[in-house]
């Protein structure tokens, strides 16, 4: 990777040794010293003149205000007049640069696509033909386009002509270039898995609903899709990758043929291979097969403290907890306060009245259970007390969640009169308010609070920090 | 390795998205902007063909109100020095042998130049000692020396008056040096500079390339220098406070008060008070802010200090605490979460957290970069979701960093790569935390692309999009989308080229990530020049300078609490000039609108000279009435300049205020200037003296009579007296209208070429050519051969069809085909009958080749380079009849092999592959390869005859060239 500047710096020489105009396309900035960042494109106020390489053409010249201008109206979305130019840009497909002959089939293709994609007059019929043209314009990218153009159907309802084009495109073979475009060719025929387990869906939905006569003839179709969609399936979910749909699809194939080890194995791998990409989904794919399976506990909550260990806000960390309070064990009580003391750091869970409640909850508990973890709440508190009165309760939040969201400001009064003692800003305008507006769970709320915070918690140490406030 | 890495991340999905619903996920990378739209995924846990592509074609549609962007603030008074561009420091001219230009990428520094400029502007400096010294040794007299005084002193009298003559003609490229100067400085260039020569020159030409490479990128402005920060009063007019640089070296930090308020319809910024101004002790390079808990703290870089500022509703900034760092920084960002926050990086590599009460922490001290080595010493850092942990960035990558334990190893976020599908030489140069759209996404935008990441995803991006700019971005300005519905939006603004555009995007919590729409790019500064009346040369020479220094910073403020409201954008230049756009919402616009572009409203010339000049503020109100008067648009500036030269429709009251803003700019501009000191104005160009152009008599002739006279000369006078452009509808001179030339006989020019271009003058040129190719047979025929050869050439093309064994496209192309390879020797009577060749759009899609190198060839002629044009010059009998072997093997014979372009070493698989099909195939379904007949199941024929034929009874002879 380090060699790039080099390869770089190599690829202008190249370059200038070339047919190919030279145009300041390319400048690399490179000195010992200098940072060298690779530009795409030398701004059009630096084109200098320079004494190496040839002038271009007037032909280049023209192609590029061409593509300068199609750019232009492309982002001003004057989609006709990028359209007219483009006409005029198709003569780039004879480009005497070598290299950018090569280059002008991509470039032609991208941008008729788009043209095609947005122009109010296009019509399918039309962005069909021009896929197809494209398709031939040049074999490097034939599987490309074909893969976009099945997109483009399938965004536009049209699941039987992709799957038309899929079939089609799976077949093509060209020499070494099939074997170059191979990716390619492995996400045409997963996608084309997937449209047939579309196919089977639809003949199940079918089968169910019909019942005796005709649902052998049926089944005999759902099972030849059956087949096709997993072999598909399971040949794209085998490679190193993000594959969340065809996973899903290809469980849930399997799960109606009650392959449940199957399932299992493609999911522990897909979740736990260290090749694949870190994907919380797999975790959350795999934890609910096992929920379905009614899999013990035990195996539930390991499922759930990888994925903790992953993505600590995950979402179902609120079920993980819950899972760890229904256990006897302590140490899953300990782990249960840690878990929901970390959801509460992240910013995105800072307003979520069931997060607080949970952990209000849990420290009334543990305060309630004569105070025999109090230790718990101090080790959590420890190293939160620097920043969570600042994020979480000070008076401006008081205000505003008192007026958006009163039970939330009702839970986070009660465990801020808890870690932070009863002077505490965030306590104190809660509580005051709800005793103006006469509520009866506020006195309570107060009563605990003054009962616990000043007893137990100063004692421990944790109230150090309420004097910040 | 990385072809693995690559496949990964076709389908992602939001982690966080409920299982209930799955949106639909990019497959692949899109192409720059410019690519198809789809990269679908299927909707549904529910199996319900539902596909959802990545990037949505349809979205808001925001567009500018104004024609360009509009001042806001008067100029920058104070701003007077140039900034640098490329002429400054280029060498424009022969250079006889080749540099070396490995430095900087082919350009020539032209440092010879800044030598001789040093040497003549500050003499003392450069040969000040030994000039001294040889002071008595130099006579400089005009008389001769006497014998005695010889003895010591030489006369330099020759020499001095030598350079005094070419002291004019310096830039001359004819200019010979003459032998005495050039044996003078022989003599004397080892030992008269007080640096030496070499090592001077050295040292200037590296500052040069340092100058230069800060031309082409220059990472000290990232993040860029403009804040605004909304107040919470929303009555009568949303409020706000903008933070900018400012002054003669933007060092001048202000806080000013402004208020976005509907004038005539339209929504204008107005600035209340006077700015609340700091005065700092370095060019303030970037201003960050964020407001946590009611108020706003802002951070400011400049390159060795950084500041702190604290910002309530109605009182004037506090200034907290200034830092000072050894290496320059090179970045400050404010926490988002917790008041009093920021994040410093500096380019020894070191991160420190910044808490405004505690002081600084240093998180990490690394000079290497994260994932490869990389030479920037640029560093980045942003807060993430989590209050306590920190994104750190360098060039290759994001990584996260605990404060609580800077030591243990961090997580990576992104990494440049074959992941996130990054190109060569792909490298990061911003990240932004997107946290006001979703609390776990950030951007980061490389030279080719702008990626959405999600924290809880990490290294596999939820969106990219080649941005297509041509600079890469270096700040960029979020505003959050006010419900699920309404898209974010994405400013990005690139620095010297000061591009600017909008990108929207969905999703994060409830959905995965999707683009809506395409990107809409946003009126840079420069482009006001296009609507500016012309100015007298020296000044319009500034003027472009002005309104093309680098952008400095962009920002957005929301007009309403709406979600559709209108949204003021901020730009800010080098030059400390604030200008700005509104963005309003389109409604969706049915079929023909969106098909016609539709151009905002082109801005009227504003005050022209002689109009009064009104008072910057006191203008706003008049400002419709007075340019309302004024004449003309300048809408063919915009023609010329090959912009859009779109139908435009009037929006009065947005474009003409607009004008009189502009108008009120202008002039205060063009004021400051005149009250610069002289050195520091812009030189007026060479004039020459009116008695050189008339004699004394013309001018002392009377005036004409006539009142144009007079009124000519008045216009004149003044005009010279303000030093402005005598414009011509300044003379209110009706326009002479033209002298029509006498309507045209078109019948008096019977010859073709006439005919042609009457017809064509009238539109309609192919009728005419059409009628021309019917009215003689020898014609037709021409015509004919002509697109036969076309058609030809194109087939030789069609070669590719080859390749699809199984395709339905290539049966229906081959039936085409076969029915336009006509031979030419066909009787001239069937010519009616034959097919329409292939149609006119298909022309135009792909045109017909000329072959590089070759002439085309006459009509009937055979093109001899090419075996297979020859052979389908034969009958169509022969062409699909069996394939005799001398054609083949004139096809195999190696000349003809590398006649096109296949290499050596292939060849011979070729001969060998090919010579299957020299023998006969008595079962031709049999020999189909394994793929084909696997395929030929699921396969739907088409056009059933020609299919038939081309894989049934008949030799594949199109297959031999397949594996080209």
């Amino acid at each position: 990777m380090d060699s790039f500047v080099e390869q770089l710096k190599r690829g202008t020489e190249e370059e200038f040794t070339e047919e190919s105009a030279w145009d300041g396309s390319a400048v690399n900035t490179t000195s010992s010293s200098l940072p060298a960042i690779y530009l795409p494109l030398l701004p059009r106020y630096l084109r200098h003149p320079t004494t190496r390489g040839r002038k271009a053409t007037e032909f280049q010249e023209t192609k590029k205000a061409c593509l300068n201008y199609i750019q232009d109206a492309l982002l001003q979305h004057q989609w006709q007049r990028a359209a007219e130019f483009m006409t005029n840009y198709l003569e780039t497909l004879e480009n005497t640069s070598a290299e950018k002959r090569m280059a002008a089939p991509e470039v032609i293709w991208r941008i008729g696509t788009e043209i095609l994609c947005h122009h109010s007059k296009s019509t399918i019929e039309e962005f069909n033909y021009f896929a197809e043209r494209m398709k031939n314009l040049g074999v490097k990218r034939y599987l490309k386009v074909c893969l976009e153009h099945v997109f483009y159907l399938l965004c536009n309802g049209l699941i039987d002509e992709a799957y038309q084009n899929l079939s089609l495109a799976e077949g093509w073979r060209y020499g070494e270039q099939t074997t170059a475009q191979d990716k390619e060719l492995k996400l045409i025929q997963a996608y084309k898995g997937l449209l047939d387990y579309y196919n089977w869906a639809k003949k199940r939905k079918a089968m169910l609903e019909l019942d005796g006569n005709f649902a052998d003839s049926v089944e005999q179709e759902m099972h030849s899709f059956f087949r096709q969609a997993a072999v598909n399936l399971k040949e794209i979910i085998k490679i190193p990758g993000v594959w969340d749909p065809f996973v899903k699809c290809y469980v849930d194939l399997l799960e109606f043929y009650e392959d449940y080890e199957e399932v299992r194995q493609v999911l522990s791998e897909y979740a736990y291979n260290s090749k694949f990409p870190p994907n919380p989904n797999a975790h959350v794919y795999y934890y609910q097969f096992l929920k379905r399976q009614g899999e013990s506990k035990k195996t539930l909550m390991s499922v759930l403290k990888i994925l903790h260990e992953i993505v600590p806000s995950h979402e179902l960390m609120l079920e993980y907890n819950a899972l760890l309070q229904k256990s006897k064990k302590r140490k899953n009580h300990r782990l249960g306060l840690e878990i929901i003391f970390t959801l509460l750091d992240f910013a995105g869970w800072k307003e979520h009245v069931k997060a607080w409640s949970c952990l209000a909850k849990q420290i009334k508990q543990i305060l309630e259970n004569s105070g025999k973890h109090l230790d718990w709440i101090t080790e959590e508190w420890n190293s939160r007390k620097d920043w969570w009165p600042a994020f979480h309760f000070s008076h401006y939040l008081a205000k505003r969640n008192w007026q958006e969201n009163e039970s939330l400001a009702c839970e986070k009064a009660l465990v801020a009169g808890i870690l932070l003692g009863k002077d505490c800003k965030y306590f104190k305008y809660v509580s005051h308010q709800g005793c103006k507006a006469k509520k009866e769970k506020f006195q309570t709320m107060k009563k605990f609070v003054k009962k616990h915070s000043s007893a137990h918690l100063r004692a421990s140490g944790v109230l150090d920090s309420c004097t910040h406030l | 390795m990385a072809a693995t890495l690559r496949l990964r991340r076709l389908l992602v999905f939001d982690p966080l998205t409920p299982c209930t619903r799955r949106p639909p996920r990019p497959a692949r990378p899109r192409p720059p902007g410019l690519g198809a739209a789809a990269q679908c995924r299927p909707g549904a846990g529910q199996p319900q063909e539902n596909f959802i592509p990545l990037r949505r074609t349809k979205g808001e549609s925001w567009a500018p109100a104004e024609a360009c962007a509009v001042p806001f603030l008067p100029p920058n008074a104070s701003c007077r020095v140039p900034t640098l561009t490329p002429h400054d420091i280029l060498y424009v001219g022969q250079i006889q042998r080749k540099h070396q230009a490995s430095k900087t990428g082919g350009a020539a520094l032209d440092f010879t130049g800044q030598l001789a400029r040093f040497f003549l502007d500050h003499p003392e400096e450069a040969f000040g000692a030994m000039g001294r010294l040889l002071q008595e040794n130099f006579y400089l007299g005009e008389a001769r020396l006497r014998s005695k005084a010889r003895e010591n002193a030489i006369s330099v009298k020759t020499l001095v008056q030598e350079l005094g003559r070419r002291a004019g003609r310096r830039h001359c490229p004819q200019l010979q040096p003459s032998p005495r100067l050039r044996r003078f400085s022989c003599l004397s260039r080892d030992w008269l500079f007080e640096v030496p020569l070499g090592l001077l020159a050295e040292c200037i030409h590296e500052d040069l390339a340092l100058q230069w490479a800060k031309l082409l990128f220059d990472d000290a402005p990232t993040g860029g220098a403009l804040a605004w920060l909304p107040t919470n009063d929303v009555a009568p007019a949303p409020r706000g406070c903008l933070v900018y640089p400012g002054g003669e070296a933007m060092n001048l930090l202000c806080f000013q008060e402004v208020a976005l308020e509907q004038v005539a319809g339209a929504l204008q910024p107005r600035a209340h008070g006077r700015p609340a101004q700091f005065e700092l002790s370095g060019r303030v390079r970037q201003v960050a802010a964020a407001q946590v808990a009611g108020e706003a703290l802002v951070g400011v870089r400049s390159d060795h200090h950084c500041g702190a500022w604290r910002l309530q509703t109605g009182t004037a900034p506090v200034p907290l605490q200034v830092i000072r760092t050894d290496a320059p920084a090179s970045c400050l960002t404010v926490s988002p979460h917790l008041p009093g926050e920021l994040s410093v990086c500096t380019l020894s590599g070191a991160v420190y957290l910044w808490n405004v009460e505690t002081g600084l922490q240093r998180l990490r001290q690394d000079p290497e970069t994260a994932f490869f080595r990389e030479a920037s010493p640029w560093r980045w850092s942003e807060f993430t979701s989590h209050p306590r942990v920190l994104s750190c960035a360098d060039r290759t990558g994001l990584q996260c960093l605990d404060v609580r334990a800077p030591a243990s190893r961090p997580f990576d976020l992104f990494k440049v790569g074959g992941e996130a599908e990054c190109q060569r030489g792909e490298r990061v140069m911003l990240p932004m935390y997107l946290g006001r759209a979703h609390p776990c996404q950030h951007l980061v935008a490389t030279q080719f692309s702008v990626y959405v990441l999600d924290e809880r995803f990490p290294r596999v991006p939820m969106l990219r999009w080649e941005h297509m700019l041509e600079a890469p971005p270096i700040c960029a300005h979020l505003t959050p989308g006010r419900s699920q519905e309404t898209s974010h939006k994405v400013l990005l603004g690139a620095h010297r080229t000061q591009e600017l555009l909008l990108l929207q995007y969905t999703g994060g919590s409830h959905s995965a990530c999707q683009l809506a729409g395409p990107p809409r790019r946003l009126h840079p500064i420069s482009q006001g020049l296009q609507h500016l009346p012309p100015q007298a040369t020296p000044w319009q020479g500034l003027l472009h300078q002005r309104l093309a220094a680098p952008a400095a910073g962009v920002t957005a403020a929301p007009a309403g609490q709406g979600p559709l409201e209108p949204l003021l954008v901020f730009q800010l230049s080098e030059a400390g000039d604030l200008f700005y756009q509104t963005l309003l919402h389109e409604p969706p616009a049915e079929s023909e609108s969106s098909a016609a572009p539709t151009s905002p409203a082109s801005l009227p010339v504003p005050a022209a000279a002689g109009q009064p000049s009104p008072a910057w503020g006191a203008s706003l109100g008049s400002g419709s009435e007075e340019s309302g008067r004024l004449p003309g648009t300048v809408s063919e500036g915009t023609a010329d300049a090959g912009q859009a030269a779109a139908p435009e429709e009037a929006r009065p009251s947005g474009g003409l205020a607009a004008a009189a803003r502009y108008g009120c700019w202008l002039k205060a501009l063009l004021r400051d200037w005149s009250r610069l000191p002289e050195q520091s104005q812009p030189q007026a160009p060479h004039t020459i003296s009116h008695q050189r152009l008339f004699t004394r008599g013309e001018l002392s002739q009377p005036a004409g009579d006539s009142p144009l006279y007079r009124q000519a000369r008045q216009l004149l006078c003044r005009a010279m007296r303000e030093r402005a452009c005598l414009a011509p509808w300044a003379l209110g001179l009706p326009p002479t209208p033209l002298a029509m030339p006498h309507p045209m006989e078109p019948w008096a020019w019977p010859d073709d070429l006439s005919k042609r271009l009457t017809a064509s003058w009238a539109g309609g040129w192919g009728e005419w050519w059409e009628e021309k190719l019917g009215v003689t047979r020898t014609h037709k025929l021409h015509a004919l051969r002509d697109r036969r050869r076309r058609l030809k050439q194109a087939r030789s093309r069609r070669s590719l069809f080859g390749s699809f064994t199984s395709s339905v496209t290539y049966q229906s192309d081959l039936s085409d085909f076969s029915a336009c390879s006509q031979p030419p020797s066909e009787p001239p009577g069937r010519a009616e009958e034959l097919q329409p060749p292939a149609p006119v759009c298909r022309q135009d899609l792909s045109p017909p080749r000329a072959g590089r190198g070759h002439r085309p060839p006459a009509p009937g002629q055979v093109w001899p380079a090419s075996p297979l044009a020859s052979s389908s010059q034969r009958s169509e009998q022969a062409a699909w009849g069996s394939q005799d072997t001398e054609d083949s093997s004139q096809l195999l014979s190696s000349q003809t092999l590398s006649s096109r372009g296949i290499p050596k070493e292939r060849r011979k698989t070729l001969r060998d592959y090919l010579a299957i099909f020299t023998q006969p195939c008595p079962e031709p379904p049999a020999e189909l390869p394994a793929s084909q007949t696997s395929s030929l199941g699921s396969q739907r024929w088409g056009a059933s005859s020609q299919s038939q034929r081309s894989t049934g009874s008949q030799p594949p002879r199109k297959r031999p060239r397949m594996g080209f």
